[in-house]
């Protein structure tokens, strides 16, 4: 081959050249995926820094440091990833497909369970006789529960376990996925700032200053994706964060 | 006789990834090397033409789509095998890319040290499909 590059590059440019192609390099990404796509790339880098790190003779002190630095860069990468799922959402299609949430969570429990040890806390999954199936795309209903469950992580109460409840609502047809944390109670203002924050744009609120509430949002816009809701309910020792979608029909065959 | 080093064209932007990635892969035995855009590439490939490529896809100044249609273009690039190593993975299909020569998908945000390794085994074992 010769180096006629430049060329060959304008031609294929102005051509399109093909799906993932053409998705790339001629699509207009919005800022915020623009933005998150930036963030990725250090977030990665800093994690692939710190296993290579791991990899070497370390002590029991620095191993646990490197530890931290990897799940946190790995939180973050989640994050990054589905601010950028979340802005192509309008332009996505998604595949539903009946889905076994108490499995789906049992896999999460099992990712997450590092990151819950390294910060003193765990995760359990509620066990249900009869196993209930519900309608998602595996993707982003995933993507909402780990959200919720980071959100637990840094919310419950150091040597606490966060429980994953998954339970029928018959009435509506729907099933409720919950994930509930051990915490301080929030208190009515909280609350109230809360439930703002689950119908609407990200706002901070002021009793969780490290929360943005982008995480929250973002779960929202998933969870409207598939035709669901998310929301929350306050208790006296901490709170539940859930999600609703529809029951499979394929229920009845279990 | 002397073993001949296989030859992997590592095309990443960021210098200090590229450094990670160039010091596993010559450590397990591989030949590096390094471009850290597209022109450059198409450089070294004229230099030396590798047995497999990993490349990143968001470059300075292009994105790897414009390097994957050059290299289709020439009968002796056609069948180098390429790995996209990438934090775009989630929004890639391997079915989408095949005909460009891609043969692996390696999401750069998730990877383990050893999964560059294992990409490039896997495809310079099964060569062209």
């Amino acid at each position: 081959m010769s180096g006629c590059y430049t060329e060959n590059m304008k031609k294929s440019e102005g051509l399109g050249v093909g799906m993932g192609a053409d998705g790339v390099t001629t699509h207009e990404v919005s800022s915020l995926t623009a933005a998150a796509h930036e963030l990725k790339s250090p977030l990665a880098l800093m994690r692939q820094l710190a296993l290579r790190l791991d990899s070497g003779d370390v002590s029991d002190e620095q191993h646990r440091l490197i530890q931290q630095i990897t799940l946190t860069s790995e939180r973050a990468l989640r994050l990054t990833s589905d601010l950028t799922r979340s802005a192509r959402l309008e332009d996505a299609l998604f595949e539903l497909e009946p889905i076994n949430p108490e499995q789906l969570c049992q896999d999460i429990a099992t990712e997450l369970a590092p990151l819950f040890e390294a910060h003193g806390r765990s995760l359990a999954v509620s066990h249900r006789t009869h196993p209930l199936l519900l309608v998602a795309n595996r993707d982003l209903l995933r993507r909402i529960i780990m959200n919720f469950s980071d959100n637990a992580l840094h919310y419950s109460q150091p040597g606490t376990a966060v429980h994953m409840q998954i339970q029928a609502l018959t009435k509506a047809g729907t099933v409720r996925v919950g994930i509930r944390d051990f915490g301080p109670a929030l208190s009515s203002d909280m609350w109230r700032a809360l439930q703002k924050k689950l119908k609407h744009s990200p706002q901070a609120i002021h009793a969780r200053p490290q929360s943005s509430g982008l995480g929250l949002y973002i779960a929202g816009q998933f969870a409207e994706a598939m035709q669901g809701t998310i929301g929350a309910t306050r208790h006296h020792d901490g709170a539940t964060f859930y999600v609703e979608l529809q029951a499979s029909r394929q229920l009845s065959l279990l | 006789m002397t073993n001949v080093l296989q030859h992997v064209l590592l095309v990443e932007d960021d210098p200090w990834l590229a450094e990670l990635e160039a010091d596993v892969l010559t450590q397990a035995g591989y030949e590096v090397t390094h471009a850290p855009h597209a022109p450059s590439a198409i450089a070294k490939i004229d230099e030396k033409q590798p047995d497999v490529i990993i490349l990143d896809v968001l470059l300075t100044g292009s994105t790897a789509f414009a390097l994957l249609h050059e290299l289709q273009s020439y009968g002796d690039t056609k069948a180098v095998p390429i790995i996209l190593c990438t934090n775009m993975a989630d929004s890639l299909k391997l079915e989408d890319v095949k005909s460009y020569g891609v043969r692996r998908i390696v999401d750069k945000s998730t990877m383990q040290p050893d999964d560059l390794l294992a990409a490039i085994r896997s495809v310079l074992r099964r060569g062209i499909e």
